[in-house]
């Protein structure tokens, strides 16, 4: 799984331009899936077994990234943010454009040092000497450039939110035998600029019961904020985000299935940020939906830090919730 | 009108959280099953009723909404024996601290409700600032009076925290007590049923208990999407005058009713309420909402290819506070005036519906 995790994380597929990040996940899974197609939006829709319950299962694909606004007379790039790229973590930060140009993150004269320079006192410095010579045009698109690096049992990389959830999903494709339910994967676009893929896939798929996959804020680091999700200690079960209360009939669901297949987990409450989950409880009739988290620390910076161990065992819970019918 | 305070108390009396709505839901059923010719629950929690009308087959129908959920907490993390919170909907911050609750703990000891305190950390525990202003819901903590070791062992992160105020009443004439928002509604839209019961009416008329509204109004948009009402009307509490609330906003308690009016209400029900009233000598105030209505009418007016949709209020003090108090006699004229409206519905009367007024 890390060559998979590695093949995603060096795609860049910011939002609303995810047709790399596409065709590499449709090559992985062509031999995955019995139906495989591409809705109007852009999203994959992969479909497994025939009876049974219908289950989403939704990854997002597309990553925060940058817009270019304005190319100044010296050849920088000026640019606001698309999802939520942090001003914090952006100078001195490496970019590439959806068309291949390479750049880094400049900052105006900071006039206050301890005011965090806000967005537009940035640029991208493309290499340009003048704006007639500059590659990059109003409108372009980048995402950040971070090596795939590996710490012992942990990984950094840039857009583990959320191909690190697609590669669960991919990997449980491998593993699921065609089964008792008839699951959809989705591997849905513009979920940073608020679950917009989603929205639509959940409407035409019409699901009975939903599940997001993401990732989640941990608390482990020093002086952080108060919350108890740690790295390595299992993939998180939410039962709260900020804009969503999971199914409570999912969540023990979940949580039963964990029980029994002894894969450690973790219970989630998150406060600040929401995912996919939420556009496909609100669908039609409504759709019972849980959440299934990788614990990750430094979401939208270029360094997000997931553990393998916690993506080896959401894995294997997938798999055991979707091999058997679902009664909830 | 039947008294309809105890049923009111009762609601008041069990916690049903938003997402969460089972102990009220299974109240509500009760109540509502003889009053209905169906009852069901919505994938999402939703108690339907429908009560059918004497019109020929494919009748129009008629939503009316009122959401059971109510807002309250979750625990966050367990910190040395010491319950950190978040919020459930809307809560008010500046009345937390002191306050009784009730821990509803799912660990190792099994379901089991424990009473606990919110309680206000000393100064020096607060970030800096904090502890001259109102205190951050992520700053407090919830003391449930045992050992650490058996708190962590009880209680989970995730576990949900109710106000635990006991419901009062007064002179027969107010309740006070958490979750009247919008369990005050409930009950109206009880009476209505009640009062359907022994007359006719041409449309079916769908009771609808909604999930979720302090959260998103999924439960609300949800319903309005399965049932495919022709109008909907979502019945809600709205705020009452007290000491430094008397502007237009407002409306005092006891003293009549408010029909919304502005974008989320269609001008042609609002003036037929407003002569429905007139002829019941039922006293209304008009409630204007510029904007956003704040309800689940917000929702179902634009669910599919969208629904007229009006807003009914009852007046309550101190919402979103476990001291919230309404009157019983705006809980009946809400109940009567949706029955008399119902009643009054011809099978053509979406022909009639206009916009010119």
């Amino acid at each position: 799984m890390k060559k998979l995790i590695q093949k995603l994380t060096d795609t860049y597929s910011p939002s609303g331009y995810e047709e790399a990040i596409r065709d590499v996940i449709l090559a992985e899974i062509k031999e995955l899936a019995e139906d495989i197609r591409v809705d109007a939006l852009g999203n994959i829709i992969a479909k497994k077994g025939k009876h049974g319950k219908r289950v989403m299962v939704a990854a997002h694909m597309d990553e925060i990234g940058l817009i270019a606004t304005h190319i100044d007379e010296s050849g920088f790039v000026y640019f606001t943010s698309v999802g939520g790229s942090n001003p914090r973590y952006l100078p001195g930060g490496h970019v590439r454009f959806v068309n291949g140009v390479l750049g880094v993150i400049g900052s105006e004269r900071i006039s206050k040092a301890n005011v965090v320079q806000p967005i537009d006192k940035l640029f991208v410095d493309v290499g340009a000497t003048s704006a007639a010579e500059c590659p990059v045009q109003v409108g372009d698109m980048a995402a950040f450039v971070h090596p795939n690096v590996q710490m012992g049992g942990r990984l950094v990389a840039k857009s583990l939110d959320d191909r690190i959830g697609v590669a669960v999903a991919i990997e449980t494709m491998r593993r699921l035998k065609s089964g008792p339910n008839e699951v959809f994967f989705v591997f849905s676009v513009q979920e940073e600029l608020g679950t917009r893929g989603a929205i639509v896939s959940a409407y035409g798929i019409d699901p009975e019961i939903g599940i997001g996959l993401d990732v989640s804020h941990t608390g482990d680091t020093p002086n952080s904020i108060r919350r108890e999700l740690a790295l390595g200690a299992g993939p998180a079960i939410m039962v709260k985000d900020s804009r969503m209360l999971y199914d409570p009939k999912v969540v023990a669901w979940m949580e039963g299935t964990a029980k029994k297949a002894k894969i450690p987990v973790q219970r989630e409450v998150l406060v600040g940020g929401s995912t996919d989950a939420r556009a496909i409880q609100v669908t039609r009739l409504g759709v019972p939906t849980g959440g299934l988290a990788i614990p990750c620390r430094y979401i939208h910076s270029p360094s997000e830090m997931i553990d393998y161990e916690d993506v080896e065992n959401a894995v294997k819970l997938l798999t055991a919730l979707l091999s058997a019918p679902i009664e909830l | 009108m039947p008294d309809i305070f105890p049923f009111l108390k009762s609601l008041v009396s069990v916690s049903g959280l938003s997402g969460y709505e089972t102990p009220v839901t299974e109240l509500i059923e009760a109540r509502w099953r003889p009053l209905v010719d169906e009852i069901s629950l919505s994938r999402l929690g939703s108690v339907h009723g429908i009560k059918k009308g004497a019109g020929a087959k494919k009748r129009p129908s008629i939503l009316l909404a009122a959401h059971m959920d109510a807002i309250g907490m979750m625990v966050t993390q367990i910190d040395d024996g010491f319950l950190r919170i978040t919020s459930i909907g809307g809560l008010d911050a500046r009345v937390l601290p002191s306050q009784p609750v009730l821990v509803h703990a799912t660990g190792s000891g099994g379901p089991q409700d424990l009473p606990a305190v919110i309680l206000l950390p000393p100064a020096k525990l607060l970030p800096s600032g904090e502890a001259d202003g109102i205190v951050a819901i992520s700053d407090l903590l919830v003391d449930v009076g045992l050992l650490p070791s058996k708190v962590a062992s009880l209680v989970r992160i995730g576990d949900l925290i109710s106000f635990g105020t006991e419901a009062v009443e007064i002179s027969g004439e107010s309740l006070i007590g958490h979750s009247l928002d919008n369990r005050a509604s409930v009950a109206a839209v009880t009476l209505c049923l009640q009062e359907l019961s022994s007359r006719t009416h041409s449309w079916d008329i769908w009771a609808v208990a909604t999930v979720r509204e302090e959260i998103d109004m999924s439960g609300a948009g949800t319903s309005t999407f399965q049932l495919l009402p022709d109008l909907t009307i979502a019945i809600d509490v709205t705020f009452g005058k007290g000491p430094g609330a008397n502007d237009w906003r407002t409306f005092a308690l006891g003293k009549g009713i408010t029909l919304g009016f502005g974008p989320n209400n269609h001008p042609f029900l609002h003036n037929r309420f407003k002569e429905i009233a007139e002829e019941l000598e039922i006293p209304y105030a008009t409630e204007i909402m510029p904007t956003s209505s704040g309800t689940d009418g917000m929702i179902m007016q634009t669910t599919a290819e969208g629904v007229p949709n009006i807003v009914l209020g009852i007046p309550l003090r101190y919402m979103h506070s476990p001291v919230e108090m309404v009157m019983l006699n705006d809980i009946q004229r809400v109940g009567r005036l949706l029955a008399e409206f119902v009643i009054g519905l011809d099978i053509d009367f979406m022909n009639t519906i206009t916009w010119d007024e």
